[in-house]
């Protein structure tokens, strides 16, 4: 039996219903029906109308993965799907698949995503908002979106593309070292932005720079404190009130 | 500012709110874009620009994984920039120490946030069965109807933390502001750059990475120097 291809068309689709993947997020199945909505256009391309019950209960249950590698992982799917139905048999069945990939991915995702190139971003345009320029918003927007606006859509077609295959070629870009990497460069340009702040207090102050040195230990302190589990809201409520009650004394 | 601009700001909460989680997530709901975009309907984006400035590290460092929810930045930007555009006008008071009084008030009730976020998901625990049940019988339309009336749930829980965030930190603000400005007007710079490095710190605590403590030194310890040199 002759494959099943999916049109551009299908791909453009299910590429803008991956922005509402987590339009029903639940704590009980979290994305479950999300995914089955992303992957509908396909799967009644492939099946028409009625689509096989036992298709529509696999597809709906329990799924939970970073949202911007979703469509990597409905791209194989639909693949897998179109296998089965033309006779083939892939070494791994599409339910399979997605119980396997799915929590890597979503940590991978975290990392790369959340934990990477987001604060990165967000300094590069706190550090232009220091400036004073309303441009900063825009920059962070660029900043973060050329990057997951290109990763949903190239992982959809990837994973079309080369099925199981995808998995291998997403561990080849080594994603967790590039995450370290930007996560490294967060830290860098935190000690920038620390710095320069420190610097501008001083010359407010009228003060010498090398009194904003002082600030290095303090925010030293702060980080092992929120390290050791101390909340943002606590460090906030401590050091305004010490700061008012300062300013209040003298 | 008129009812119409309560209105307009409800819906960038809602707008914004959605897009933390259930909606696209391109970013808008960081305080650095959400807290400017409220102050650009407001007349006076350069607001939002400082309550934006001040949020956006606070809690970038707690991710949003699985079912963790995170507090409410976004809601806390919109509802502090609110604030101190509303207040300003009331209270005949404008620039850093109003909106310092703003964030520090919003700060706290962004813990609602927290508890109305939880609540959407657990109305979408329901929509969910819904969902699955309809999709069970065959009723494909019915399913994606369900499906996207959870955005319907995100979208109000952004907009009652918002509504929460503005009607009792204008109560608070009121209040509290001609006790507490002379004060905050005194700390001033220092108050608005320790914000922003309590958002820093609390980064660099949960950034998890191997060096981050001789990276930030290095960083710091060369760019003083380069600025103190210059």
């Amino acid at each position: 039996m002759k494959e099943i291809r999916l049109s551009w068309l299908i791909f453009l689709r299910i590429y803008l219903r991956s922005f509402l993947l987590q339009a029903s997020w639940n704590f009980d199945k979290l994305q479950n029906l999300g995914f089955f909505y992303l992957i509908l256009p396909g799967l009644r391309h492939i099946y028409g109308e009625q689509i096989p019950v036992d298709v529509r209960q696999r597809h709906c249950d329990y799924f939970n993965t970073h949202p911007y590698f979703a469509p990597l992982v409905a791209g194989t799917t639909l693949r897998l799907e179109t296998l089965s139905i033309s006779g083939e048999e892939p070494a791994v069945d599409a339910e399979t698949y997605k119980n396997m990939v799915m929590a890597p991915l979503a940590a991978m995702g975290d990392a790369l995503f959340w934990g990477g190139i987001r604060p990165l971003a967000a300094l590069i345009g706190l550090l232009i908002a220091s400036q004073g320029s309303l441009w900063a918003p825009l920059v962070f927007l660029v900043l973060f979106n050329l990057p997951h606006l290109l990763f949903r859509g190239i992982g959809l077609v990837l994973g079309y593309v080369q099925e199981l295959r995808a998995i291998e070629t997403i561990q080849k870009c080594r994603l967790p070292d590039l995450a370290i990497r930007l996560k490294e460069s967060t830290t860098v340009l935190i000690g920038v932005l620390c710095a320069y702040l420190a610097f501008k207090g001083c010359e407010h102050q009228e003060l010498s720079a090398i009194w904003g040195f002082v600030q290095l230990p303090i925010v030293l302190l702060f980080a092992w404190l929120a390290h050791k589990g101390v909340t943002s809201l606590f460090l906030v409520l401590l050091t305004t009130s010490s700061l008012l009650l300062l300013a209040l004394l003298f | 500012m008129v009812v119409g601009d309560y209105l307009l700001a409800g819906l960038v909460a809602m707008l914004t709110g959605l897009d933390r989680v259930a909606l696209v997530q391109i970013m808008i709901s960081r305080p650095l874009v959400a807290a400017p975009l409220t102050g650009w309907v407001l007349g006076n984006p350069m607001v939002g620009m400082e309550v934006g400035m001040l949020l956006e590290l606070l809690w970038l460092g707690r991710l949003p994984v699985g079912a963790a929810i995170p507090p409410d930045d976004t809601q806390v930007a919109v509802g502090a920039t609110v604030l101190a555009v509303s207040m300003g006008h009331l209270l005949d008071l404008n620039g850093m120490p109003l909106v310092i009084l703003s964030v520090l008030i919003a700060i706290p009730l962004g813990k609602f946030g927290q508890v109305f976020d939880r609540l959407a998901r657990h109305v979408n625990d329901r929509l969910a069965v819904s969902g699955h049940n309809a999709l069970m019988t065959g009723s494909i339309d019915s399913f994606e109807r369900y499906h996207l009336f959870g955005l319907a749930s995100f979208a109000l829980a952004s907009l009652a933390t918002a509504v929460i965030i503005v009607l009792l930190g204008s109560f608070v603000l009121y209040f509290v502001a001609p006790l507490f400005i002379g004060a905050v007007r005194e700390a001033g710079l220092s108050l608005q750059y320790s914000l922003i490095l309590v958002g820093a710190a609390s980064l660099l605590g949960t950034i998890n990475v191997n060096r981050s403590i001789s990276l930030f030194c290095a960083a710091f310890t060369g760019t003083m120097l380069v600025l103190w040199l210059r």
